[in-house]
């Protein structure tokens, strides 16, 4: 089988036999989600509902008048306690609404919608009411990807899930295939694409078997195997692996005349125009090797993660009892000093480009792809020394950047120059600082001078 | 008030490591230096192992010495000196007096490396710059020579024949050793010059555990090759006697001193390779690869500037030269706009 693939990069252990083949599973639902009002790139939502008001799950809690923004919905049936900043997953606080369950968690009913019959705009209108954004991390409002200014000839559905450890698309392709293809259909007839493209990571073959049968005998769907490299997902990466186009520095997809998309947003978007069924819940994946049970789970947006966990088996090696570890109240209670040892690390990401975390109360949000809980031995603790200049970052930058010069000259202070190598079209992929012999932490040099140079401009 | 903190790493992403780092990199170029290590410590015996201890102690001491008046943290162990230390050991003679190869450790680990901001910031290969140090001062070692003469330890006769190297003996007229001595193990030159086969092996270890690429080592020794042809002379002679081996493979591969990209690191090699020939045939036969590679070194930065790669999506500048164009001095100055 002959795969695609992009210049450069770096093949990475997968890390994903241990949760590949687990079916999605539901997970009970918490006592109690924080939602934040901001997950999502653009202007944050104000909340539309005060402090106790009754709530149903799918309702809309807050909006916003802006363009590129995502309204937020309630994810449980139940009680608003508080609109207030709470710990979020990057380690600030964002304004959130906290809801409390009700006994009564039943489903709402969804009216059936025939999809052939929605018009262009329809279709943005219920994608934006939903509250899509990017599902593979970014957040971008999806009805804003789906008003693109220029002609679009293809639509991209991104299915690589190039960082180890994460399954969840995987699962999702195989599980809910047609649901995807529909879904990717609804997009590219918003945007006008004649010709739609499944990206997909040859390390997923059942997922390549089953779109087969589907998208079978349809001339303008094709199904690009891609080398299982990182970053194959990059959305640069994934246009030029499967169509030879390359986006310019500073450009995005549309210019060059695509769109692409994450499977679980396609698979929302569906849901959306089918069902009128906002996004308030999303798959993950759970799994590392500090976890009892890993695996792919259904979990509402604002469940924290300690709630997660806990339903995933717990940590290895820790003896908490249940009421010993209550999540659901906004008395939250941990085994914390028992935790300390047990645990190296927890991400809320991918391993590449996720966001560590120090609480168990930061609750998911739309962009989270999966949660990671590293046993200490996984966690590097050296510090970084100078850079020694052995190239590897150089030679494995899909950006063809010098990660090298950027770290150092950022590090110094002097950020126009590290702008001068490249800083700003960093997308932060981490292949630098994976390869760094010195564990220099380039990706957050790099932050620094985007923030340095932001506030120059 | 409850306890939220959990006390755990949380740092920047990404969150796995390549299990390489500095030290386990070092680790491998002492692995790969064994072979000729032990090839001359044969033919040389308690010379050559005299030569070494010395030269790791000093490095490792000096080391030790500037770290604690620059005030800054010692790491020894991440290998660097001791890789320093045993590259002077092998640039030299076994029968060069100790003080000299001591001189020569100090000198590369305390000036060409620490004084200059330690690993990562030295322009110069600091094994290479401390021997270079000790020839270009030697004729001032002739009196201290006669003074600290008693201090030569004796441990028998090197060999039956102790004579210059191979090199002097080439561009000398003098009979020369056979080729496959050369090769594989021949007791003259310095330590390093005992056995070309075994520096090749040591070299091809670290392409394979990638901690050098092969383009330095292709590129020095085909241009050699090449220009001896040229110039008619023996290209295997050339290759095989002197420092080009050692050269080669361990020290203008040096991931300090050498350049960024592929392309960069090819100019170097064929320039060091068109120096080396231009010092050895015309003028002086022997320290040609020493010098080579110490005035390559000081065109890194410019080399690096010179192949600048595009971005991913960015058309190239197609003028000549155009890194040569002077650039809109802003740093230091914020813009106002």
């Amino acid at each position: 089988m002959t795969v695609k693939t992009f210049y450069r990069g770096i093949f990475l252990p997968h890390h994903k036999k241990q949760s590949e083949n687990k079916p999605i599973e539901d997970i009970a639902s918490p006592k109690e989600v924080v939602i934040p009002l901001h997950q999502h790139t653009g202007a944050p939502c104000h909340a539309v509902v005060e402090v106790g008001e009754a709530v149903k799950t799918g309702q809309k809690i807050a909006d916003c008048d802006s363009y590129v923004t995502a309204p937020t919905h309630a994810s449980i049936n139940g009680t608003v306690t508080a609109i207030e900043p709470r710990p979020y997953f990057t380690s600030s606080e964002v304004e959130s609404v906290v809801i409390k369950a009700d006994t009564n968690q039943s489903e709402p009913k969804w009216v059936e919608r025939d999809i052939e019959k929605l018009s262009v705009d329809e279709i943005k209108e219920a994608v934006r009411e939903a509250g899509i954004v990017g599902m593979g991390g970014a957040a971008f409002p999806t009805h804003v990807k789906l008003s693109p200014p220029n002609k679009i000839d293809a639509v991209i559905i991104n299915a690589c899930e190039c960082e180890p450890f994460l399954t969840c698309d995987h699962r999702l392709m195989v599980e809910d295939a047609e649901v995807m293809v529909e879904g990717t259909k609804l997009i590219a007839r918003s945007v006008g694409a004649p010709k739609i493209i499944f990206g997909v990571e040859a390390n997923k073959p059942d997922g390549i078997e089953k779109l087969k049968t589907i998208i079978d005998g349809n001339d303008d769907m094709e199904i690009v195997v891609l080398d299982v490299k990182y970053p194959q997902g990059a959305e640069k990466q994934l246009i030029k692996a499967s169509m030879g186009r390359e986006v310019p520095p500073g450009k995005l997809p549309f210019d060059v005349g695509v769109v692409v998309q994450n499977v679980a947003t396609a698979i929302a978007v569906y849901e959306a125009c089918r069902f009128n069924k906002p996004l308030y819940e999303r798959v993950l994946t759970v799994t590392g090797d500090a976890v009892n049970n890993p695996g792919n789970y259904r979990v509402r947006i604002g469940t924290t993660i300690g709630h997660i966990i806990e339903q995933c088996g717990g940590i290895k090696g820790s003896s908490y009892v249940e009421d010993e570890i209550d999540t659901g109240s906004s008395e939250v209670r941990y085994p914390v000093a028992a935790l300390a040892h047990l645990v190296g690390k927890i991400v809320l990401g991918g391993p590449m480009t996720g966001w560590a975390q120090n609480r168990l109360d930061v609750p998911i949000v739309k962009g989270s792809s999966g949660i990671l809980v590293f046993s200490p031995e996984l966690v590097s603790k050296t510090d970084h020394i100078a850079c020694v200049r052995c190239t590897k970052c150089v030679e494995h930058c899909p950006m063809f950047l010098y990660p090298n010069y950027i770290g150092v000259y950022s590090e110094t202070g002097r950020h126009e120059l590290a702008a001068e190598w490249g800083a700003m079209d960093c997308f932060e992929c981490g292949i630098c600082v994976y390869v760094c012999p010195s564990n220099r932490p380039i990706v957050q040099f790099v932050r620094e001078t985007k923030k340095d140079r932001a506030a120059h401009k | 008030m409850v306890e939220h903190d959990l006390q755990i790493t949380v740092s920047s992403s990404p969150h796995l490591r390549m299990p390489v780092t500095v030290s386990t990199a070092m680790r491998d170029v002492i692995i790969a230096l064994l072979p000729v290590t032990l090839v001359s410590i044969l033919l040389f015996g308690l010379y050559a192992l005299f030569l070494i201890a010395v030269c790791l102690s000093t490095a490792a001491l000096t080391e030790v010495l500037f770290r604690r008046i620059l005030n800054k943290p010692v790491t020894l162990h991440d290998g660097s000196a001791l890789v320093t230390g045993l590259l002077v050991a092998m640039l030299f003679a076994p029968a060069t007096a100790w003080w000299t190869a001591a001189l020569a450790t100090f000198i590369g680990v305390g000036i060409a490396k620490e004084l200059m901001g330690g690993l990562g910031w030295n322009r110069f290969n600091p094994a290479l710059f401390g021997r270079l140090t000790v020839i270009m001062i030697y004729p001032l070692f002739y009196y201290v020579t006669e003074a600290f003469g008693l201090l030569r330890p004796y441990f028998g006769p090197i060999d039956a024949v102790t004579q210059g190297t191979p090199l002097a003996q080439m561009i000398q007229g003098v009979n020369l050793p056979p080729l496959n001595q050369l090769l594989i193990a021949y007791p003259g030159g310095s330590l390093s010059e005992t056995s070309a086969l075994a520096v090749f092996i040591g070299g091809v270890f670290l392409i394979v555990r990638k901690h050098i690429t092969w383009h330095i080592p292709v590129a020095i020794i085909g241009t050699v090759a090449i220009m001896a042809l040229i110039l008619g002379e023996s290209p295997f002679y050339h290759i095989l006697a002197g420092g080009v081996m050692i050269g080669a493979f361990f020290m203008a591969t040096d991931w300090v001193t050498s350049p960024i990209t592929l392309q960069g690191k090819f100019i170097f090699g064929i320039s060091i390779g068109v120096l080396l020939m231009l010092f050895r045939v015309p003028l002086a036969p022997t320290e040609g690869m020493a010098f080579s590679i110490l005035i390559m070194n000081f065109f890194v930065p410019l080399i690096d500037l010179a192949t600048k790669r595009p971005k991913f999506g960015e058309v190239k500048e197609k003028r000549f030269f155009s890194f040569l164009k002077p650039k809109p001095y802003s740093y230091g100055a914020q813009k106002q706009s």
